[in-house]
């Protein structure tokens, strides 16, 4: 019997999704803080806008393609990564705004 | 020269302009006919917000002549189709294994790109795109005359130093060809 319960805790254990993390991001004086940033696939990434303008969370980068459209001042959004690789987020506005995001397992 | 010819000339030449200016404006990015045939698919930008999925298309003449770092080549028309994603029965955008929306095939808006020789000279410095146009389209593929571009080029001037592309010059670079 203790070996099958051993044996069950082992195997939920083993099913169960490593936790996930968030990563804040923000968005102050027409940059994002950081800005490079490595995470697993899985986490997310919850951006900031802590300036008193609009910014953006845009990613061009293929296969990785994201608009996550106008962000206000205090405003947030969050960004799942669901998929390994290296991209770029950019602001829509502010072109010299750009985060590196590498994402492995 | 004859102050007759002369006069010819510059009212010749006036009316050029004029008409040059007069015609500046969305209507001259029509909707390709042979869409289809003749673009090629290069990228997907999710649109969650939205619950959209946005396609982005180039002319194959435009993608075969394209260089990476430099400027799209005259000719070159940008799509992007706006389809609606895949929901589920709460409404909230369906996922693949790889975290990306999945789009359906029911086209909500059609935006449209075109370089043309001269197209921007009709515009200010402040405004002009270099020698891009812009349109919109329904999904029937009309123009949606309701929309106004002047929010088209006061967004895509901030990317200038990509030939005012948000997506196919730096997907290009990327590429490294």
């Amino acid at each position: 019997m203790r070996v099958s319960i051993l044996a069950a805790a082992t195997a939920a254990l083993a099913a169960a999704p490593a936790c996930a993390a968030e990563h804040v991001v923000l968005m102050e004086n027409i940059a994002y803080a950081p800005t490079e940033l490595r995470a697993k696939v899985g986490d997310t990434i919850r951006f900031v806008n802590a300036d008193g303008t609009n910014h953006a969370v845009f990613v061009a980068t293929r296969g990785h393609g994201v608009d996550l459209g106008m962000q206000k001042p205090k405003a947030e959004t969050v960004l799942t990564l669901g998929k390994e690789g290296r991209f770029e987020v950019e602001c829509v506005n502010h072109p010299n705004m750009r985060l590196v995001v590498v994402v492995t397992k | 020269m004859s102050r007759l010819s002369l006069g010819l000339a510059a009212a010749t030449a006036i009316g050029s302009i004029a008409a040059g200016i007069a015609f500046a404006g969305p209507e001259r990015v029509k909707y390709p006919e042979k869409f289809r045939q003749d673009f090629v698919m290069f990228n997907t930008v999710d649109r969650p917000d939205l619950k959209a999925v946005r396609l982005v298309f180039i002319n194959k003449a435009a993608d075969a002549e394209a260089k990476a770092g430099q400027p799209l080549p005259e000719g070159s028309i940008l799509i992007v189709e706006q389809r609606k994603a895949k929901l589920d029965d709460k409404g909230e955008p369906l996922r693949d294994a790889a975290g990306r929306l999945i789009p359906t095939d029911e086209i909500m808006t059609i935006l449209a790109m075109e370089k043309r020789k001269g197209w921007g000279e009709a515009y200010p410095a402040d405004k002009r795109n270099g020698d891009w146009e812009y349109n919109v389209f329904k999904p029937d593929r009309t123009p949606n005359v309701a929309v106004k571009m002047d929010g088209c080029f006061s967004c895509h001037l901030n990317r200038a130093d990509r030939d005012f592309t948000f997506t196919y010059f730096k997907n290009r670079q990327d590429r490294g060809n």
